[in-house]
């Protein structure tokens, strides 16, 4: 018998805002533990939650970008359970109502073919504090608490490991490109919980659904799936059942491993929380955020690519955010967008590379890269313009014009004149070459080539030199 | 409606992490006596199933949305000063396992 | 006569006349509560009052509550200084920060002189279950009654003449019940017109932060100094804070009063029935339109059981906090629950630990629908009747209690039309966050009794000035336990 996987989706993704969730504490990341903490993210008796505009603005807008209905009233309810890292022994989400229903995000499958996954909610809730681990006691550290966190939940829609993956990627370059979010599964800011079942093909009923966490990146998601789903196929072909239960993912073995068998769901008690009287939003604050939202991941590819970059280019400036901000701005008037993109990818990322740094810290002005850029179809050579590249990161405030000076570079002529003179003097002086590409050594005439580059110390462009030479080769 | 007996709730005291003595929990049983009957007084309001659940008093809508502005947060010390338990700046608990 | 026995607005006046100090006035009133043996207090916070007060040496002739010593209810946060909420969960916690009506009064420079008992974490109505043991009623020097709860600590110390005001919180009844029973006026206006930010949660969408005073005006002093939008607190209303002093001086003409005559039947004391039915004459003679209206039996009877399903459930949510972690005593365990559970089985009375289980079992999935929500819906429909009333009248007049203050340890039959009417009415005014203030009516065999009335949502004026009214018909405000001349 063949199997259907099905497999469904929550993601946590953390804001970066200034501000947590419900209290105006401080949201950053890698500081001293418990230095990021007001009394509301500690459940201090009395304190009360005060919904952080930023944070709702950003739900908008990835509500918006997965075309959800966006709901007009805010509202939030109590979840509550007992943990040693839930300050208040509830957590504040929406339950009820949440932000954003009902919409879809369009994946490539693993045979390259659009699909579209169904997305059934996205709310807004604290995250908890963080727990430290050591051999006979744990450690807690509360500027996590109250960070805010969007949770987008998926329809089990998903039939394959790289569907998932493919899935996961388009949300976090939606989070990432609204600026709502880091996005990165390494450190925690976007978080999967995968779920997995499997079922004969054909039938529209639910196998027992197996939980896999500790994903901590797309590639993982995909390895993972594809594992799991082998083993709960074999499990059922060897006619066992499946057990309900959460497992991990195993980095190393490549495997899932059994964390815990589920028993009956733990029931959190939810109501509406009554220290947040809804939130009433109007229906220009939903249209400024959504008018205001920076430019999405799919909009700005289809942008580089009708500017000249192709698909593989532009994907890979836009891997990283800061990298495609600084691409925008020395993007100028977009005349030269594609020297521009291979001076970025090739030169700007070699430098970065070699010297261990990342785009933001990157001393040379997106503006320069313009001018070098433009430069390069001006005239100069590709090698010259990676010389002025080096002068211009090297020299603070260096611009091209300054390159050119210090290191004596000059254009190469593509004057026809110039090229004929020097051409003529070259075959002139060469008979036997001349004689030898008659009788059909091509390589003379590269010899030839090089000879009119040698007289002319380089000043003359070798395209405009090859194609004069072969013309008045022809004539000898 | 859950059966109320005393397994019942003795399970649904150790989940909300207490314990109670055992006169505490029939007395708790004979409160429950109490008050399912006192909830039979709603059951005998007619129509009920028309209103919607409240939770606030009356119609009290907002528009207010807090800047994303963040303020001073407390220091270290501060945060820490009424845990009884800290070890190097932070909480310290038993060892979480799960 | 003491200048502490009169009301704000004139000792206000002695004080810019520089006839009595706020440090004279501050160590008469901790000189009465450190005679006090009715165990109003948490703490008395003797030096701190002293050291503020002697900085006030400049009267500030526009602020009525300079130098004005009051008490708060040990439920307020007050920053560095311990607040317990009469509960073992607590004690030794040291709040971080004050709350929002603290502060205010800060500002205006009156001065705490100390921390109020309560039934622990506010829950319940006897003023007997706090960690510090039975709060008792001043009226009755043999400590045999209670002052009622939760608010008794203050209640008491209002009632015994300590100081002219003192902050309450109100749940279902906790400023307005004993204020019936200690002679005080109790005010807990509209929901969100006082900023709960600070106040330790019992049940949040019934909580509301009250008051005690001994005279009319003092009530509207109050709210005017303690009413407005707080941004901590996001419920806390944005409608502009009337002058409420100004406002209630104005007699209202031909007020229209609706009186319940389902509950003034089922009270079996007849000297408070009486007394009652005689108030309405001298209102009536005071150009009121009395309207003798039947609220529904069924729904009265129900407001006890529909009170106490939200109030556990809200309240064994909002206690969630308190597990030893961050505050409160620790203790070790192996196991991070252990230490959660020895906290709590410690820290919390079991009349609490039954309230959360209570609370816990109403949201649970499988009896939310039976429990939780049929009580919220049921709190719509009486609120839809209140409302109702509302419309066609000014106020709701009623009595507060059925009864004087009771004796400690008498049991009262919890399903008897008395228990379930006449002494749980009151929690009308938290269903529907409605404005409702307890008025001093008169004695039986020396025990005080008296009347709440209730108005429309942030129509605190109107009910002022009705309640100004009032004081002078009975002609008793401003009397404690003990006063001179009495």
């Amino acid at each position: 018998m063949n199997f259907e996987a099905v497999i469904g989706l929550e993601i946590h993704v953390e804001m970066k805002t200034k501000s947590k969730m419900f209290s105006s504490s401080p949201n950053g990341f890698s500081r001293e533990p418990n230095t990021q903490v007001t009394p509301f993210d500690m459940a201090y008796p009395g304190t009360m939650p005060v919904v952080n505009k930023a944070a709702v603005i950003n739900a908008i807008r990835v509500a918006n970008a997965l075309h959800m209905t966006i709901d007009r009233l805010i509202r939030f309810d109590r979840k509550n359970y007992f943990y040693s890292d839930l300050p208040k022994g509830f957590q504040i989400t929406q339950q009820f109502h949440p932000i954003g229903r009902e919409g879809y995000l369009d994946i490539l499958d693993r045979d390259g073919k659009v699909k579209r996954i169904g997305i059934e909610r996205i709310h807004m809730e604290e995250d908890t504090c963080k727990q430290l681990h050591f051999a006979s006691y744990s450690l807690l550290d509360y500027n996590r608490a109250g960070v805010p966190l969007i949770e987008i939940v998926s329809h089990p829609e998903m039939r394959s490991g790289t569907e998932a993956m493919h899935y996961v990627e388009a949300i976090r370059n939606i989070v990432v490109y609204t600026l709502t979010s880091d996005g990165k599964m390494e450190e925690g800011s976007l978080r999967c919980d995968v779920n997995v079942s499997l079922r004969p093909f054909g039938s529209d009923k639910f196998g027992t659904k197996v939980e896999i966490k500790n994903l901590n990146s797309t590639k993982n998601i995909e390895s993972a799936l594809d594992y799991e789903i082998a083993r709960q196929s074999a499990i059922l072909l060897s006619g066992g059942q499946v057990q309900q239960e959460t497992r991990r993912y195993d980095e190393a073995s490549g495997k899932t491993v059994l964390m815990r068998v589920k028993t009956d769901a733990v029931d959190y008690k939810y109501f509406p929380e009554p220290n947040i009287t809804p939130i009433r939003i109007s229906e220009e604050f939903v249209r400024d955020a959504i008018d205001t939202c920076p430019e999405l991941y799919d909009s700005k590819k289809e942008r580089y690519v009708s500017l000249g970059l192709s698909p593989v280019d532009a994907a890979i400036i836009l891997d990283n955010l800061a990298m495609s901000q600084y691409f925008d701005k020395a993007l100028g008037d977009g005349k030269y967008a594609k020297t521009v993109s291979n001076l970025l990818i090739v030169e700007v990322n070699g430098y970065l590379n070699k010297n261990g740094l990342t785009i933001e810290q990157f001393p040379l002005q997106p503006e320069i890269l313009y001018l070098l850029a433009k430069e390069q179809e001006g005239g100069f050579t590709h090698k010259q313009v990676v010389d002025m590249f080096h002068y211009c990161v090297e020299n603070e405030g260096a611009k091209p014009e300054d390159a050119i000076n210090a290191l004596h570079i000059a254009k190469q002529s593509s004057d026809d004149s110039l090229v004929l003179s020097f051409v003529t003097a070259v075959l002139d002086a060469n008979p036997q070459s001349i004689a030898d590409f008659k009788a059909g050594k091509d390589r003379a005439q590269g010899f030839l080539v090089g000879q009119v580059m040698k007289m002319a110390k380089g000043k003359v462009n070798p395209g405009a030199v090859a194609k004069v030479m072969a013309e008045e080769l022809k004539k000898r | 409606m859950k059966e109320i007996n005393l397994d019942v709730l003795k399970d649904a005291a150790h989940r909300l992490l207490f314990d109670m003595s055992d006169e505490e929990y029939e007395t708790l049983l004979s409160e429950f006596a109490v008050l399912t009957k006192q909830m039979e007084t709603i059951g005998k309001i007619e129509g009920l199933e028309d209103y919607e659940p409240m939770t606030f008093p009356f119609e009290c809508e907002t528009t207010y949305l807090r800047e994303d502005e963040p303020t001073t947060p407390l220091s270290r010390e501060e945060a820490l000063a009424n845990a009884g338990s800290t070890l190097d700046g932070e909480i310290k608990l038993p060892k979480v396992v799960g | 006569m003491n200048y502490l026995d009169l009301s704000i607005r004139d000792i206000h006046q002695a004080l810019v006349e520089k006839k009595v100090t706020p440090l004279e006035l501050t160590k008469e009133a901790l000189k009465r509560a450190k005679e006090n043996k009715d165990n109003c207090f948490e703490m008395i916070l003797e030096e701190e009052a002293l050291a503020f007060a002697s900085t006030l040496t400049e009267p500030e002739a526009d602020n009525l509550l300079w130098g004005i010593p009051y008490l708060a209810k040990d439920n307020f946060s007050t920053k560095g200084l311990p607040t317990t909420a009469s509960s073992n969960i607590l004690v030794g916690y040291k709040p971080l920060y004050d709350a929002t009506v603290i502060a205010k009064l800060k500002e205006k420079k009156a001065v705490l002189i100390g921390k109020t008992t309560l039934d622990e974490l506010a829950m319940g109505g006897t003023g007997t279950t706090g960690h510090l043991g039975i709060t008792y009623n001043p009226y009755d020097p043999k400590h045999e009654r209670m002052i009622g709860g939760s608010s008794c600590g203050s209640a008491a110390a209002m009632a015994a003449g300590i100081v002219p005001f003192a902050l309450g919180s109100d749940t279902g009844d906790s400023v307005r019940k004993p204020a019936s029973y200690g002679g005080v006026i109790g005010v807990k206006p509209t929901w969100g017109r006082i900023s709960r930010y600070g106040l330790f949660p019992f049940a949040p969408s019934l909580d509301h932060v009250g008051y005690f005073t001994r005279y009319a005006e003092d009530a509207a002093v109050l709210l005017e100094a303690l009413s407005g939008r707080d941004v901590m607190d996001s419920t806390s209303s944005v409608k502009d804070v009337d002058a409420y002093v100004a406002e209630s001086e104005k007699e209202l003409v031909s007020p229209r009063i609706a009186v319940l005559d389902d509950i003034v039947e089922s009270i079996r004391d007849n000297a408070i029935r009486d007394a009652f039915l005689d108030s309405l004459k001298k209102l009536e003679e005071a150009g009121a339109m009395i309207n003798h209206i039947r609220f529904g039996h069924d729904l009265l009877e129900s407001i006890y059981a529909t009170y106490i399903v939200i109030s556990c459930a809200e309240a064994t949510s909002n206690d969630a906090n308190l597990d030893g972690i961050k505050f409160g005593p620790y203790y070790e365990g192996k196991t991070y629950q252990e230490v959660m559970s020895q906290a709590r089985t410690k820290g919390f009375s079991e009349l609490i630990k039954r309230r959360f289980v209570i609370g816990s079992f109403a949201l649970m999935r499988e009896n939310q629908d039976v429990l939780f929500l049929r009580a919220q819906k049921n709190r719509a429909k009486i609120v839809e009747r209140t409302n109702q009333i509302l419309a066609d009248n000014d106020f709701i007049f009623v009595p507060a209690a059925p009864t004087v203050a009771p004796k400690l340890g008498a049991t009262s039959d919890k399903l008897s039309d008395e228990y379930l009417i006449a002494d749980n009415h009151l929690a009308l005014g938290n269903f529907a966050g409605l404005p409702s203030i307890t008025m001093p009516l008169g004695y039986e065999n020396g025990l005080p009794f008296g009347v709440n009335f209730m108005g429309r949502a942030f129509e605190e004026s109107k009910l002022l000035s009705i309640c100004r009214t009032f004081e002078k018909i009975t002609g008793i405000c401003g009397d404690y336990y003990g006063k001179e001349g009495k």
